[in-house]
């Protein structure tokens, strides 16, 4: 299936925080995924359709409606309908395999609860009066990026769900007659723009970072932005092309720091930086905490080193705590946290 | 989709991380491991923010849980020493069935859960094949002699929630649905999280929780990064840590098991049970439960200390947390002013001062102990109260401070009396979530699950009259009943004028409207609103979901000018006849601050006269509520208008200071119909 080319992640111009934020969402799926505010027509899904077209393929079970590895722990083979693979069952021989690109499934704004979580397998149960679970998108996002347009406008329910789900990287399914749970777990990518509402303070503690985009004030900046799009939309293949090895080069970079991140260490003194800054904002909780030392890891990861440093500490706090500072519900999200210690 | 087990938590194939890695949180650890011990106690409600481990505990929990010997395949997790309790499958054999041991369940409730699965209903597969109606077990029968755990449990549906209450009232599911009819045993803890900032939870369902315990974050650096290391080193090798863990996890585990066997012969003294009873009395607590759960919850203690015998200290280490949610006159409070309710527990707690011998600044210490009877007398600074401090300095800058969370309740109370937070929709709108079904002549929203399951035994006697596999009558049609949380619509319609300027009375009234702003953001209500000065009034901010940009509006409002009172009255109503005319259902309320004195008319007559006109035929439509704040200066003269308008418009009337006034709830009780 040939589908339209997508925009070089590469190619993007400014929206560096973006960019960052997206790459370390990618290295480190933990991070519990990215929230980015900011108004329309700023290449959000661009970058995020972009940076999924040069990560790396995933083996996955040939036709699996979960988009199960072969052998993954915690399958849910014993209720699926499909019977002709055999996923996970060991006595077995190895299912067939497919190797695919990482998916970005796309969750609408008017999404209904039973096509988020799945729900009772109608066509099943009518010809063949069987009861199975029919696949939602959480099991569509599995191992995938699932972009989420609008996230403030979404039912509340639905994103609690959907936060729920990331969190835990399980989905448990108990509704109309159905009961079944299988692995969900995804890089969640959550547009708002801020105008149209705010999300609630406990949505939004649960995505790790946060990035706040807006549109170029340079001339020069906003006149690339044109001329790349432009030349992009002729001819595609040719503009792909042109950013071919810096697109590689990125993707390398990904790949070695998802090798990588396992074994950067952390100085002690870094991680007293870190619980200092927290409690300086005063966020609640301590996933601040956790979510800061693990970008900060990442981000040492994805600059190829082995140790934490200040700066690392200093720029995961940019990412991790502007949506955190305790506020009430209807206090402001603080953009930019140089702005937030000068008003201290 | 057999399997149950699917349900479990943990997740099977999941890492969970150990219940004994937790950084402190001891009082949180000791309620979940006193209801391990005892399910009996009732059940525990976790409060407190975001990201403070709760859900964490609960999920360590069911590694550490002791085994319940019960029936091989059995569903119902039946009590083989208990056979008059058995399920009719444990019944049917002529020798008693095969027994086994299994580890006693956490069963979580999801938040997506429909009413079906979690009572039960008539299976669908298994009817179709024996011609019969089959039962299915629901979460209630997995969740019986272990603990139904329920993440924030203040979103829960309504509904869903008296269901489950009432299972745990009487200890028995009785389903009487779906041409089923079927009772069985449930006896479970219930465990829920909630995050107070999201709203309150019913009195009702409060009491039904045995304990209740407080979680706030830790405020030391070193205790921090501790904890930071734990997770770090967790994730980096969840199998190592485990086993790291392993010796303390196997140690929690015998001495869980160990209190569990000793439990039996734990003795009450008289004068113990006396001390329970004035505890209680002292408390001004409603009804006997907490005394019940405070005696059971001190036997579980004691023996959780390996005594059988229980002491002081055993009840000194539980009152707090039976007492803390159930004190009479703290009901509507917990959630909306945590702090004021602290002050009280510690100004109620004599004994624990007396007890401990601490200075009065014990709190900064008391996060290092671990001993689980000092941890009742340390309820760290709470947030809210630098959060309320916070948000007095933000929101208010230029005015008074003015005491938001103390007055939203009772205005709460008074306001939504008719509405309800949430209001049942329409089948033919097909929003909201799937809850529940009822069967139904016509099929504009069919809830095919339970159509299925309704059509599932009569299947063998229908073969033939369709290639389906499942022929589908008229009669078996049933349609969703959803629920949709759609608060309702509140139209602010303020007085800009000069008038208002004077004596700070403005910034009273921006405090007044901002506390109703608060309570509109946690019922997901839609706000607009409507200034009137100068000449004419405007609309400042058409209905809009986003009261953050309600708050900056009015933060930022200018005032001065003279009071076009009727045109302002005129905009507001017109504004929510075309929010009415697009929803029919809708029933609007409207607030009105003003000082009552206008002084431009529309026409060419006296304005005072023009108002009261416009308001009264405004009055006339019922389908808006009217508030009136009246913010005139208290004085030897005063000319009411603001009254005579409150009548008119057949509203309720408040004087600003009443509002700000402490026993509010006294006055609105008083005034509520």
């Amino acid at each position: 299936m040939k589908t339209r080319p997508h925009y070089p992640f590469v190619a993007i111009v400014g929206q560096e925080d973006m960019k960052t934020g997206l790459i370390l969402a990618i290295i480190n799926p933990t991070l519990s995924g990215v929230l980015i505010r900011g108004e329309k027509g700023t290449a959000k899904s661009t970058a995020v359709r972009g940076l999924a077209e040069i990560l790396p393929s995933i083996e996955v079970v040939r036709d699996c409606p979960f988009q199960l590895a072969p052998h993954e722990p915690g399958s849910p083979c014993d209720g699926c309908a499909r019977k002709a693979c055999i996923g996970g069952n060991e006595s077995k021989k190895s299912p067939e395999t497919v190797f695919r690109k990482v998916a970005v499934v796309e969750l609408p704004v008017g999404a209904t609860e039973d096509r988020v979580v799945g729900t009772l397998d109608l066509e099943k149960a009518l010809k063949e009066g069987e009861k199975h679970f029919e696949p939602g998108l959480l099991a569509c996002a599995h191992r995938g990026i699932l972009y989420v347009d609008e996230v403030n406008l979404l039912d509340d329910h639905v994103v609690d769900i959907l936060l729920d789900s990331a969190a835990m990287g399980v989905n448990t399914v108990e509704r109309e007659g159905v009961s079944f749970t299988h692995p969900a777990r995804f890089v969640l990518v959550g547009t708002m723009n801020p105008e149209e509402g705010e999300l609630r303070p406990q949505l939004l503690d649960r995505f790790g970072l946060c990035v706040t985009v807006n549109g170029s004030r340079d001339p020069h900046e906003r006149v690339e932005v044109m001329e790349r799009r432009i030349a992009f939309d002729e001819n595609p293949s040719q503009f792909l092309e042109k950013w071919a090895d810096p697109s590689l080069r990125l993707a390398e970079e990904i790949r070695r720091a998802i090798a990588l991140y396992m074994s950067v260490s952390v100085p002690r003194e870094r991680l007293f930086d870190i619980a200092a800054r927290c409690l300086e904002a005063g966020v609640d909780g301590h996933r601040g905490d956790i979510i800061m030392l693990k970008a900060a890891k990442t981000l040492a990861a994805f600059r190829g080193r082995m140790e934490v440093s200040c700066e690392d500490v200093e720029e995961a706090a940019r990412f991790v705590l502007p949506h955190r500072l305790r506020r009430q519900p209807l206090q402001d999200v603080i953009q930019d946290m140089r702005g937030f210690k000068e008003g201290k | 989709m057999t399997a149950p087990s699917g349900t479990v938590h943990p997740p099977r194939g999941g890492h969970v991380f150990p219940f004994s890695a937790i950084v402190g949180q001891d009082r949180m650890k000791l309620a979940l491991v006193l209801n391990a011990i005892d399910p009996g106690i009732g059940g525990v409600l976790i409060r407190g923010e975001k990201g403070t481990a709760k859900s964490t505990a609960v999920r360590g929990l069911a590694r550490v849980l002791p085994e319940i010997p019960t029936h091989v395949d059995c569903p119902f997790v039946c009590d083989p020493e208990r056979p008059e309790e058995w399920c009719p499958q444990c019944r049917k054999g002529f020798t008693s069935p095969a027994v086994c041991h299994r580890p006693l369940h956490v069963v979580t409730l999801p938040l997506n859960a429909t009413e079906d699965r979690v009572i039960g209903g008539l299976d669908f597969s298994g009817s179709l094949r024996r011609g019969k109606p089959v039962f299915q077990p629901g979460l209630l029968a997995r969740a019986h002699r272990g603990i139904l755990f329920i993440d924030e449990v203040n979103l829960l549906d309504d509904h869903l929630v008296d269901v489950i209450l009432d299972a745990a009232a009487s200890g028995e599911n009785v389903v009487q649905r779906e041409g089923t009819a079927f009772r069985h045993k449930t006896r479970f803890a219930l465990v829920g999280t909630m995050n107070p900032e999201e709203g309150a939870l019913r009195p009702q369902l409060l009491d039904r929780f045995g304990l209740c315990v407080e979680v706030l974050s830790e405020t030391d650096p070193s205790c921090r990064v501790e904890l930071m290391e734990r997770r770090e080193s967790f994730e980096r090798d969840p199998t190592e840590f485990l086993r790291r863990f392993s010796g303390e996890e196997a140690q929690l585990a015998a001495r869980i098991a160990g209190a569990r066997r000793l439990l039996p012969h734990v003795r009450t003294g008289q004068h113990i049970r006396s001390f329970i009873g004035e505890l209680a009395t002292s408390h001004h607590v409603a009804g006997h439960r907490s005394d019940l759960v405070m005696e059971r919850a001190s036997r579980a203690h004691a023996a959780w200390e390996g005594r059988d015998r229980t002491e002081m200290d055993d009840v000194l280490a539980v009152a707090e947390m039976a007492l803390t949610h159930r004190r009479r006159d703290a009901v509507p409070r917990p959630a909306h002013s945590p702090a004021s309710s602290r002050e009280a527990q510690e100004s109620s707690f004599p004994e624990n001062r007396a007890a401990s011998e601490e200075p009065p600044d014990h709190r900064e210490v008391s996060q290092e102990r671990s001993s689980p009877s000092e941890a009742l007398q340390g309820p760290e600074p709470h947030p809210d109260e630098t959060f309320q401090q916070q948000a007095q300095e933000q929101v208010f800058g230029t005015g008074e401070a003015f005491p938001v969370k103390r007055i939203a309740p009772p205005l709460d109370r008074l306001v939504r009396r008719g509405s309800g937070r949430r209001t049942r929709t329409r089948t033919h709108h097909k929003h909201g979530r799937y809850i529940r079904f009822r069967s139904a002549r016509t099929c504009r929203d069919p809830a095919l699950d339970a159509m299925l399951r309704a059509a599932a035994p009569f299947q063998i006697r229908r073969r033939g009259e369709s290639p389906m596999a499942v022929v589908i009558h008229p009669e078996d049609w049933r349609e969703k009943v959803r629920e949709k949380r759609i608060g309702s619509l509140i139209l602010f319609l303020v007085d800009a004028s000069g008038s208002m300027g004077v004596r700070g009375r403005m910034s009273a009234s921006k405090g007044a409207v901002m506390s109703l702003l608060l309570d509109a953001y946690q019922k997901r209500d839609r706000v607009a609103m409507v200034t009137f000065r100068r000449r004419e009034a405007s609309v400042l901010l058409p209905p809009t979901p986003s009261i953050e940009i309600a708050g900056r509006l009015l933060d930022e409002m200018p005032v001065g000018g003279r009071t076009p009172l009727s045109s302002g009255l005129a905009a507001g109503y017109e504004l929510l006849r075309q929010q009415m005319r697009k929803d029919p259902h809708l029933r609007p309320l409207a607030v009105l601050v003003t000082d009552g004195k206008c002084n431009v008319a529309m026409g060419e007559g006296n304005p005072m006269d023009e108002t009261l006109k416009v308001a009264g035929s405004i009055g006339r439509d019922r389908r808006v509520r009217w508030i009136v704040v009246d913010t005139e200066e208290p004085g030897i003269v005063q000319f009411q208008l603001a009254r005579t308008l409150a009548s008119a418009l057949g509203g309720l009337y408040f004087r600003i200071d009443s509002l700000r006034a402490a026993d509010l709830v006294n006055i609105v009780k008083g005034h509520s119909p």
